[in-house]
């Protein structure tokens, strides 16, 4: 791609940006929030046609014209993007075949065909996903499974990986890797954005690291270095990734679930989580560990009134009933979900008008809104949580992936929830803002907020939380404090009891 | 070329424009058509539909649709002319019953689609019917008059040169925009169609917001055939035949989607007049009156046409 610029109304996205992606290699993307990796990205796909930007786009030597992603799909571009698209009311097959359902039979699509093509694009990636299963009934990493598989299914020879691991669970994730080395082999090619240092050192032949919109660093497998990698991200150097505890916990105990049981939203008789009870105190930091699917999420979602649950709960002592969202707001507690796109932002929104949503009281009066109070409000979380935007008046959708999650957690807060649920507070976020939201945890932490975490990434569950429990299969499978924590020990609970099965 | 783009950039730019076109046009071919007497004979005749229009804009924007607005307004006129000429009741002792009619009907058509989750499209297809079928019942199909003199002298009242249905519809519609755009209920509204799971995770009661609508667009279809009535001074049978198609195109020709979340009053408002100003323009210019009906399909898919081409320039 040569000399790439975009202009949104407001915002220079990207300006003059060359990249040179070799063939067969594993090239990653890297940068901050709204650096502009996911702009060059859709560029590449077609979705900003040819004309709407400056440049060229070069594919082996030949110069392209994409005017849609259909375009690009032709030319063997295979996108996974950043914001998850699957189709609800279909299978994982219909939804992996989107578009290509009748391969070459007319009108008329050959269910049994298609099942079978996805059976064996869903195998070569060693996958465990049904090919009939509706995806109503998929979380969320399990989705973007779908959508790699969608990606892969028109066998590219350039695949694009924007953020696709950011809901994976390592498990998934290493899988991913292999089959994408598998697949250099075959002669592909792959772009991968990731905000995980991780990842990068992993899998990376080269990487490009895009600041404000511009080329800041290349770099060569063999030139690998974590810091200057992330000083020229973010154009400065962090000391303390993880911000060290300087607050004490409370004694009282702010949050307690004694029992907590919560059936399968599909199968009869079957428990998505089984007899768990906990307690956080005031200022403490909970981690809750586990596998994709051990029922991590389903605790929290529960517990914040989304699903249907047994079991009694406690806040500050008193008994609550969580039956609604509403009824657990009004009780102090707050939920930060896992997955934006789906239950996370209201994409007609402002900023600000998505910030203040949870609380309108405090921006009304005799019910009707204090317009200036209410940007005041959300211009304070916005410098609180550095969200890069050009005003609080600025459409969410606007905004970059991990501007969108800063929203997201802003949002949250506004009520000033006493007990907070994180599920994947990180998801997407750059170096920087993580480091940011990190010291935030730590200082609603020493606010006395009581928080229960949910994270993917081990490193950062670890570094961060006072406390651990672990699910395996929607059941404890261990609890250990700090001093006893290592990444071993997290994971053996975490995969422990996989033969056993649930009953109730 | 700077200030075309500006305008383009205002929510309600697809339809002021053609809006202003098409008055031009009609104006340049007929200079009586924006005369004192014409511009308020469309004033007048809007303002039926155009009542119930401010509560189905609320309805739609909450991701809802009413087509049973037109038969409740029928009936509403016709119970509330039943009781008065009938039953013998005072005249504000009619209206009240005839209001509370409409917004039971708005409760019933809420209960069952938002409560029992059946699609609010058939819920309220199926009370089309019925409120039609009651219509009739009551009044064996026969109009039912006269009804009470104060009545009479209030709809046949000219404030402003207008009439009180002009009155009311044009204060719905500032009320009606000021609640949406300023009030918490309002911003739950929006919040609501735009996705309701995120509203219900901000502790909305999004069931209430959602039958809130559903009562409200039943009241003003119970007031627009009341004013109609009073107005005609009858209890005509068939008040509000028809209605909720006007209604449905004037709400979606203003920019209200089909999905929720998105639309103003005001913008109802410039969809209802751009209608009004086409089949009044299409009279003055001596056109065969079914080409009116014509136009205000044309004009309805062309609006929606030309939003989604306005957002997508935005957005890239
Ligand atoms: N449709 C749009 N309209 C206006 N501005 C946009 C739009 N899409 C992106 N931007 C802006 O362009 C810039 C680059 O965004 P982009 O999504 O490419 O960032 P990114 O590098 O992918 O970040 P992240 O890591 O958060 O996903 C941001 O400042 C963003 O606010
Ligand atoms: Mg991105």
């Amino acid at each position: 791609m040569r000399r790439i610029s975009k202009t949104f109304p407001g915002v220079r996205a990207l300006s003059e940006v060359t990249i040179q992606v070799k063939q067969n290699n594993i090239h990653a993307l890297i940068g901050e929030n709204g650096a502009g990796k996911s702009t060059l990205m859709k560029i590449l796909d077609g979705v900003y046609p040819a004309g709407s930007f400056e440049g060229q786009i070069l594919l082996r030597d030949r110069v392209v014209h994409l005017s849609s992603p259909f375009d690009a799909r032709k030319q063997g571009i295979g996108y996974v993007p950043q914001e998850i698209s699957v189709i609800e009311g279909l299978t994982v097959a219909e939804n992996i075949f989107v578009g290509l359902w009748n391969e070459g039979g007319g009108g008329i699509v050959s269910f049994k065909k298609l099942f079978a093509r996805a059976a064996e694009l869903l195998d070569s990636m060693k996958l465990q996903l049904d090919p009939h299963r509706q995806v109503v009934t998929l979380n969320a990493s399990q989705r973007q499974l779908v959508m790699i598989a969608r990606a892969l299914a028109t066998r590219p020879s350039v695949l694009i990986l924007d953020e696709a691991t950011a809901c994976l669970t390592l498990d998934e994730t290493q899988n991913l890797f292999r089959v994408v080395h598998h697949l250099r082999e075959l002669g592909l090619t792959t772009i991968f954005i990731t905000h995980k240092m991780s990842e990068l050192f992993e899998i990376a032949d080269h990487a490009t690291v895009l600041r404000d919109g511009t080329v800041a660093a290349e770099f060569e497998r063999a030139q690998f270095d974590e810091h200057e990698i992330v000083a020229a991200m973010v154009g400065r150097k962090i000391d303390n990734f993880y911000p060290a505890r300087d607050s004490a916990i409370g004694d009282q105990e702010v949050f307690r679930v004694e029992n907590l049981t919560v059936p399968h939203p599909h199968l009869a008789n079957r428990n998505v989580v089984e007899g768990v009870s906990f307690s956080v105190r005031r200022g403490e930091i909970l981690g809750l560990g586990g596998l994709v699917g051990s029922g991590r999420s389903e605790t929290v979602n529960a517990l914040y009134g989304r699903l249907p649950h047994s079991g009694r709960v406690f806040v500050e002592g008193r008994e609550i009933a969580v039956r609604t969202p509403r009824e657990a707001k009004a009780s102090g507690l707050g939920l930060l979900t896992e997955d934006r796109k789906l239950d996370g932002l209201l994409f007609n929104f402002s900023i600000q008008e998505n910030v203040t949503l949870h609380d309108l009281s405090q921006i009304s009066r005799w019910r009707v809104l204090d317009r200036a109070r209410e940007t005041a409000c959300a211009q304070h979380y916005l410098e609180r949580l550095s969200i890069r935007a050009p005003s609080v008046r600025t459409p969410v959708a606007n905004l970059s992936g991990g501007n969108k999650q800063k929203v997201v957690l802003a949002k949250v807060l506004f009520p000033k929830p006493r007990v907070l649920f994180l599920d994947e507070p990180t998801k997407g976020v750059d170096v920087g803002a993580k480091n940011e939201i990190y010291k935030l945890m730590m200082s609603l932490a020493a606010e006395g907020i009581a928080l229960v975490v949910i994270s993917s990434e081990l490193p950062e569950l670890l570094a961060l939380c006072d406390r651990f429990m672990v699910l395996a299969r929607g059941r404890i499978a261990d609890q250990f404090t700090r001093a006893e924590a290592n990444e071993q020990r997290l994971m053996l609970a975490a995969t422990s009891g996989a033969n056993k099965p649930l009953t109730n | 070329m700077k200030f075309l783009r500006k305008i383009w950039t205002i929510p309600e730019a697809g339809i002021l424009v053609p809006l202003l076109v098409f008055t031009l046009v009609f104006y340049c071919i007929n200079p009586t058509f924006l005369g004192s007497n014409s511009v308020a004979a469309m004033l007048r005749a809007m303002a039926f539909v155009g009542v119930i229009a401010v509560g189905q804009t609320w309805l739609m924007i909450v991701g809802g649709i009413d087509l049973s607005v037109g038969s409740v307004a029928g009936l509403c006129a016709i119970v509330s002319s039943w009781l008065m000429k009938v039953q013998g009741w005072p005249m504000e002792a009619g209206l009240a019953a005839g209001l509370a009619v409409g917004l039971l009907a708005g409760l019933i058509n809420g209960l069952i689609s938002v409560h029992f989750g059946i699609p609010a499209f058939i819920a309220t297809l199926g009370m089309l019917y019925v409120a039609r079928g009651l219509n009739y019942l009551l009044c064996k199909g026969y109009p039912i008059y006269p009804i009470p003199d104060s009545l009479k002298t209030l709809g046949r009242a000219e404030p402003l040169g207008l009439s009180w249905a002009f009155v009311v519809f044009a204060l719905l519609v500032v009320i009606g925009d000021f609640c949406l755009r300023r009030t918490t209920w309002g911003r739950m509204v929006y919040a609501t169609g735009g996705n309701v799971e995120v509203a219900r995770i901000a502790g909305i009661d999004t069931t209430k917001v959602q039958i809130s609508c559903y009562v409200l667009t039943g009241g003003m279809a119970a007031l627009a055939g009341m004013l109609l009535m009073s107005q005609l001074n009858v209890g005509q049978p068939e008040i509000g035949v028809g209605w909720e198609l006007d209604v449905i195109a004037g709400v979606v020709i203003g920019g209200v989607s089909l999905f929720g979340g998105v639309g103003t009053a005001i913008g109802t408002f410039l969809g209802l007049l751009i209608m009004q100003v086409v089949r009044s323009g299409l009279v003055v210019t001596g056109v065969n009156t079914h080409w009116q009906t014509v136009a205000v399909g044309v004009i309805m898919v062309s609006a929606v046409g030309v939003d989604l081409l306005r957002r997508r320039t935005k957005i890239s």
